[in-house]
């Protein structure tokens, strides 16, 4: 079996994920492409993708040069077909089994046989969305963790009939990304997802029982198990209502009750308190996505 | 003899030829026969650049993905029928390459042989940035030159002569003898160049000499070269430490770290990239990183250029008073490297009220030095003398090929300077 270099890689679908996917292939010297569906879509990607460098350089991460150079590495497209010339192709639009579905179906007809196909997913089974594709054994599953650009860990999720050639190309690719890839077999939820959720969930149901304060709970989680973010301000980052999908697909694949949504994520969720991104959430944000309502404990120390 | 000269940065390979012999360079005839680049490797649109003296400047826009397939290309360009200055690639006779960090391993330059490329590979993990692609280019040209000798020519082996009490850190001593965690000192090259080409130029043995050597281009560095050996410099273990750069820090407190860290929740790679990227003249000007872009702007009354003007010739001021006393005494101060070269501004702006250090500066002669020669820019009667020299570490790697080759390459290492274990 003879390595396959990563020269060019696919990125299908613009949103926050493939975005910053694309921005560390780019930094990491290869080229990409990525797809949105309108050209009005991709134009917003672009100019999405330079804000998230311009950010970058403000926290002084990059430089304006740097950033010409990511850029220049990026090509924006609506054509599925400009994907053909790539060493491996990644999927990263929403969580929706149909759409993806289409969209691998498409990619199997676009693409020569050996180059993996990558779905990013948090839930979704692998195996089931590569059922009667032509190449079937060409697909794998990624799940990147929030946020992207920082995250050092990546799970590489083979399914049923996944080639150990694409698993392998795949967890190339994850090095390229100077991440870690963590080989796991595909199972609901697969490892991350799976163990954070039930903490997540359980520290909503402390504060809604009024055991203590939003604020005083993820404190205490934060100090007490040294995470860089209590539970629910990290729910607030990700976003409530990919929470709430999360658990809610999770307790109908295993009709375990740990995963059956706390009814307070659902009830913030319903009034459209999704978290950093809107600014409200279990937490109150400023426009930059900072958190207004910190403890007075919670602030920063040297020792 | 024809050496080939490679320095493989991330994206880009510099290229050299240049026709050399021990006698040649006994003589001062070697030269540079053609030079040139290859940039944006990795991308659709790589550009490869030669300049041939007596021609005009060749040029070609093709992708060129990998190191490998760049060195292929520099040998196709060089053989050229109409463009190349050479009929065949087997007109190579050697290939000299630079190679940013040789550890304690490398006191010297040297064949490269399977066992100096294992241990130069161990080397990576104390230069992360430039060492893998280093390494890259040296095995590209390996694998695609097989027949000819290789010479790794090492940014740190000069310094290689500094004692242990230039080298050690104030830390645990544990983390030098479990992570070789000292005082490395880069730009070896070119200090001992001009060291040397000072000593010639004063018409005096090197061997009598205290010279301070001022490295300033993008990255800059200073040497006390004491009697033709390195006895300090400014960059340390990495090349951050010392003076004030284009983007980089130089000398902080290293309490910052944690502070900033802590204060601004930055991680450890932003905090990286903000001490090599976002400070020195860019980073307290907020005007540019190019000396000649922060000269201009100081001309038009910018107060944060001259801040960033003055810091920088002040740090320079102080590491020449810190050599003099270290080495006891200072014959010469030699100033090369882009800004070092060209700016007659900041020499003159280091070189002020030094009288007492015995340098009289002959202003007229800094003001008018011409570009790219060597020239003594200190009064006649000077005790101490400044000059400008135009440093060459191509020529240096070419040099030290054929040295090697030839059996007379010395060791910088001088007996009694390890560290205890």
């Amino acid at each position: 079996m003879s390595e396959r270099e990563l020269h060019r890689i696919g990125v299908v679908g613009g949103g926050m994920m493939g975005r910053s996917i694309a921005t560390r292939v780019s930094q990491a010297g290869l080229s990409v492409v990525v797809r949105d569906i309108t050209q009005e879509r991709t134009a917003q990607v672009k100019d999405l993708l330079e804000k998230d460098l311009d950010r970058e350089i403000d926290r002084w991460g990059l430089t304006q040069s740097e950033k010409k150079a990511i850029l220049a590495r990026i090509e924006f497209t609506t054509d599925l077909k400009k994907t053909a010339g790539c060493d491996l192709v990644i999927e990263t639009i929403h969580e929706d089994f149909a759409a993806k579905r289409a969209l691998i179906a498409e990619l199997d007809e676009v693409l020569e046989p050996e180059i993996p196909v990558i779905i990013n997913t948090s839930t979704l089974s692998i195996s089931e969305l590569a059922q009667g594709l032509q190449h079937p054994q060409r697909v794998l599953g990624m799940h990147f963790l929030y946020p992207v650009t920082t995250t050092r860990v990546v799970e590489v999720v083979k399914g049923q009939v996944t080639s150990e050639d694409a698993f392998e190309t795949a967890r190339r690719f994850v090095r390229v990304l100077g991440k870690v890839p963590i080989q796991e077999f595909e199972s609901p939820g697969f490892v991350t997802t799976r163990v954070v959720m039930p903490l997540v969930n359980e520290a909503a149901h402390v504060v809604m029982e009024g055991v203590a304060s939003a604020a005083e709970v993820d404190l205490a989680i934060k100090l007490g198990y040294e995470f860089r973010h209590g539970p629910l301000e990290w729910a607030d980052r990700v976003g409530l209502h990919r929470i709430l999908n999360w658990l809610e697909h999770l307790f109908h694949e295993t009709g375990d009750a740990k995963f059956r949504p706390c009814p307070l994520i659902r009830k913030l969720v319903r009034a459209g308190q999704t978290g950093a991104r809107v600014g409200k959430g279990f937490f109150t944000y400023d426009s930059e996505r900072s958190r207004l309502d910190r403890l007075p404990d919670d602030t920063p120390k040297l020792s | 003899m024809k050496v080939l000269v490679l320095n493989c940065g991330s994206s880009s390979v510099k290229f050299q030829v240049i026709e050399t012999s021990l006698e040649m360079i006994e003589a001062d005839t070697d030269r540079t026969i053609a030079r040139g680049i290859v940039e944006k490797i990795g991308l659709s649109d790589s550009r490869l650049a030669m300049d041939v003296p007596g021609r005009k400047t060749y040029q070609e826009i093709a992708e060129i993905l990998e190191h490998r397939a760049a060195v292929e290309r520099v040998l196709k360009v060089l053989a050229h029928p109409e463009h190349g200055v050479i009929s065949d690639a087997a007109e190579i006779e050697a290939v000299g390459h630079r190679m940013v960090h040789g550890g304690e391993k490398f006191a010297s330059s040297v064949r490269v042989t399977p066992e100096v490329e294992a241990m130069i590979e161990e080397c990576v993990v104390l230069a992360p940035l430039h060492n893998p692609h280093n390494l890259r280019g040296l095995r590209a040209a390996r694998s695609l030159l097989a027949n000819v000798p290789h010479i790794a020519v090492f940014d740190t082996a000069f310094h290689q002569s500094m004692p242990p009490r230039a080298f050690i850190y104030g830390l645990p001593y544990e983390l030098y003898t479990r992570h070789a965690i000292r005082r490395y000192g880069f730009h070896g090259t070119s200090h001992r160049f001009v060291s040397i080409r000072t000593a010639r130029l004063l018409g005096r043995p090197l061997e009598e000499l205290r010279i301070v050597t001022c490295h300033l281009g993008n990255g800059c560095s200073m040497a006390a070269v004491d009697r033709g050996h390195s006895v300090d410099t400014t960059m340390g273990f990495t090349p951050l430490e010392g003076l004030l750069m284009g983007t980089r820090s130089g000398d902080i407190d290293a309490a910052i770290i944690p502070w900033v860290m802590a204060m601004e929740e930055v991680t450890l790679a932003q905090l990286n990239a903000m001490l090599n990227k976002h400070s020195g003249l860019y980073g307290i000007s907020g005007v540019s990183s190019d000396m000649r872009e922060i000269e201009a702007a100081c001309a038009s009354g910018n107060k944060r250029a001259v801040l960033a003007f003055e810091i920088f010739c002040y740090r320079i001021r102080k590491y020449i008073g810190a050599y003099a006393a270290a080495m006891g005494g200072l014959d010469a101060v030699t100033f090369t490297g882009g800004i070092g070269e060209n700016s007659s501004l900041v020499r003159a702006k280091t070189l002020e009220n030094m009288e007492f250090l015995g340098i009289e500066l002959d202003v007229d002669a800094n003001r008018t030095a011409p570009r790219g020669t060597e020239a003594l820019i200190s009064r006649p009667g000077s005790r101490t003398a400044a000059v400008v020299i135009p440093t060459n570490e191509e020529r240096v790697i070419a040099r030290d090929t054929v040295r090697v080759l030839g059996g007379v390459m010395p060791s910088f290492s001088v007996p009694g300077t390890e560290a205890p274990r």
